[in-house]
């Protein structure tokens, strides 16, 4: 019954732009994604409840002159895909809606809104449907703008986790003013996110003791952002007010902590060369709108964002060992207290007509990034912790890139890749092992005549340790720029286990016409992370189809 | 299965309408905030939406950079919207530079233009004329700039 009131809602909406002269205020987005699993002899037989699911996400966005409204429509059905939360096993529900007014000098949204402070250390909101992320608040937002050098934002809401909302409730201002003059452009920014949440008698432990509970944690951050011709520079630093420790999904009522992060970054180009570095240093930053969501492995209730500042790589076998954001403070199973590191990365044009230029020139980048644990003293058995402010503790992960595009005539153009990296499994992941590794990559795209294209890859990884050596080869046809076909294999031939020699292969294609894309495809998916924008989550070893569709009208 | 065929069919059939670009607060290259609306108000250009770790987004600005002193001679302009986030964002200015890219570059570090637009992937191309929305396209292989290059030369 419920479904129908949905589907009924659904209708309405689309006959609404259809046959309304309105068409042009009503903006609706569809997107699907369907999965059918099947048994397989290497990923093993599919032993979930529904072997089809699927995603769908029904978008309305409706404008009147100063006013806007929209809804989005959420379908799980008749669950939602392998790996995603089970809060979002609903066959049909409201995911958000807002109501907003807006003028020159205000904005006012009442509903589910989306917000970042700075760089998002101290708040972030934003939905990633691949992650099955969607953390935007549900409350109260106003801005102002006085000037166009000064503006202002108060919030407040409750985070959006599943169809419900956290009982942690967020305050959030900011300010952000515009120093600049004609030589020096100068930003500065101040932000202030509390999170009030009561004390919970049944999963807190040690609360007799519990001196330290304070129901609000704050946080206050400040910003500056200075740029001048070839060069620029940013500072953020965040401070966190005691929090509570969490434990295996116990609060520890009597041990609380305080938490800071430092992050500056620095650059120079001009053209035909780019330089870039980052210095991040995070201890016990992690910061949920309610406390035993603390570690969850659906990265459900963050308030704030806190991406692996390395590189995003592109090749399969590069993205077999990847780092994720060490932030939080543990005493068990292991002392962790944060992280510190950098990130570098150097473009650089090779000018054309010169030696290793040739003809057309050649670009180089090349990227390296080290993480390391904060070096502390930790007092495990008192939980007791000393940490130091600039001292490198165990080494995380390191990673060294290199890669050169060469355009070798009109219709050819190659890309190569060299990755050399370390990656401590045992720290980051919390199991065991080292890994160090080596990938080579090479690309070739090729143009024919017309609008036909193709791309060829191949790559090859080398360990001695974990699951040993893997090649990866895949190629992509393109008939138009409306329809393409792909195929693709990812081979463990080095595995010590000669029964886990597997091969991981892939093939379908897709056809986008205005913006509007539709994808199937075929594949044996292996258990690892899946990594978006620095934030990653587990995925299972599972086979079968997938069809997605993303439309907008 | 027919009741997915008959959606696909039914929605590339549907003309698409003339919709507006929503006039959304962005920033310069350097973080200042910007309107957007002060970069499309009365002419006809090209948005590209792009990030620094999406390969076919640099192949296509990077194909279109190659040409882009003789289209600008017809009236050609384009935009490039990085959709980098606080993760990548320190790359921009550093790739932009070291690839002599001629654009102009805004940035949209919250996603709040793929949300109002609706599009999932980039690289996505909106033609804009006069603040409306007349031609979009989401993908990029080799050679498909034309494509654009050819669309902007009949919609001006």
């Amino acid at each position: 019954m419920h479904f129908k009131k949905y589907i009924f809602t659904i209708l309405f909406l689309v006959s609404f732009y259809v046959y309304s002269q309105s068409s042009q205020k009503l903006n609706i987005g569809l997107e699907t994604i369907m999965q059918y699993y099947v048994d397989d002899p290497v990923t093993g037989n599919f032993n979930g409840t529904n072997r089809f699911r699927s995603n769908n996400y029904f978008k309305f966005d409706y404008n009147v002159s100063k006013f806007s409204f929209g809804l989005q429509l959420e379908s799980y059905y008749p669950q939602a895909l392998l790996n995603y939360s089970p809060h979002l096993d609903k066959k049909i529900g409201i995911g958000t809606y807002y109501a907003a007014y807006k003028n020159k000098k205000l904005a006012v949204t009442l509903g589910y809104y989306y917000e970042q402070f700075g760089s998002g250390l101290i708040l972030r909101n934003w939905e990633d449907r691949q992650l099955g992320i969607n953390n935007a608040l549900r409350g109260i937002r106003l801005k102002y703008y006085p000037t166009n050098k000064l503006n202002f934002t108060i919030l407040y809401g409750q985070q959006r986790v599943g169809f419900k909302v956290s009982e942690g409730q967020i305050f959030g201002f900011d300010t952000n003013f515009d120093a600049s003059s004609e030589q020096i452009s100068l930003l500065m920014g101040l932000s202030y996110v509390g999170r009030y949440q009561n004390f919970k008698p049944l999963y807190t432990i040690d609360a007799d003791h519990n001196r330290d509970f304070n129901p609000l944690t704050s946080a206050i951050s400040g910003r500056i952002n200075i740029a001048q011709g070839h060069i620029y520079a940013n500072l953020e630093g965040v401070w966190k007010s005691k929090d509570n420790l969490v434990e295996l999904g116990n609060i520890i009522g009597n041990k609380a902590f305080y938490g800071n992060a430092l992050q500056l970054e620095a650059g120079y180009s001009k053209k035909g060369f780019g330089f870039t570095t980052t210095f991040r240093r995070l201890e016990n930053m992690t910061f949920y709108a309610d406390r035993q969501a603390n570690g969850n492995t659906y990265n459900e209730l963050i308030i704030n964002y806190l991406p692996a500042l390395t590189r995003q790589q592109d090749y399969s076998l590069a993205n077999i060992y990847v780092y994720s954001a060490q932030a939080k403070l543990s005493f068990n199973p292991l002392n962790k207290a944060g992280e510190i590191g950098y990130q570098t990365d150097i473009y650089y044009k090779i000018q054309k007509k010169t030696f290793l230029g040739g003809k057309y020139g050649t670009k180089v980048a090349l990227n390296i990034s080290n993480w390391y644990g904060l070096a502390a003293d930790f007092l495990t058995p008192y939980k007791r912790i000393n940490t130091k402010f600039l001292a490198f503790g165990k080494a995380y992960f390191k990673d060294f890139t290199l890669e050169v595009r060469k355009k070798l005539n009109k219709n050819n153009k190659m890309i190569y890749t060299f990755i050399h990296s370390y990656y401590n499994k045992a720290m980051v992941e919390e199991t065991h092992g080292e890994v160090k590794s080596n990938v080579v990559a090479a690309e070739w795209s090729h143009k024919f005549t017309g609008y036909k294209s193709m791309r060829a890859e191949l790559q090859h990884l080398w360990t001695k340790e974990d699951k040993g050596n893997w090649a990866a080869a895949l190629a992509e046809f393109n008939f138009n720029t409306h329809l393409g076909i792909f195929m693709g294999d990812m081979y463990n031939y080095g595995n010590p286990d000669e029964n886990h020699q597997n091969h991981y292969y892939n093939f379908g294609g897709s056809y986008t016409k205005n913006g509007n894309r539709y994808a199937v495809s075929y594949g044996r998916q292996r258990e690892g992370l899946l990594c978006v924008g620095g934030v990653c989550r587990v995925v299972s070893a599972a086979t079968g189809f997938t069809f997605s569709a993303n439309i907008s009208f | 299965m027919k009741k997915i065929v008959i959606l696909i069919l039914l929605t590339t059939s549907i003309t698409f309408g003339q919709k507006k670009l929503p006039n959304l607060k962005l920033q310069d290259i350097n973080g200042k905030p910007v309107s957007l609306y002060n970069f499309t108000k009365n002419k006809t250009l090209v948005l590209s939406f792009w990030a620094t770790w999406c390969g076919p987004c640099v192949n296509e600005l990077d194909a279109i950079a190659d040409q882009y002193e003789d289209l600008q001679d017809n009236g050609f302009e384009l935009i490039a919207i990085s959709m980098d986030d606080s993760r990548t964002k320190s790359r921009v200015k550093a790739l932009v530079n070291g690839k002599d890219w001629p654009y102009t570059i805004l940035l949209d570090p919250n996603q709040s233009l793929k949300r109002h637009l609706n599009f999932a992937n980039i690289p996505y191309v909106l033609i804009v004329k006069n603040g409306e929305i007349v031609y979009t396209h989401s993908g990029y292989n080799p050679g498909s700039e034309e494509e654009i290059i050819e669309k902007f030369k009949q919609l001006k």
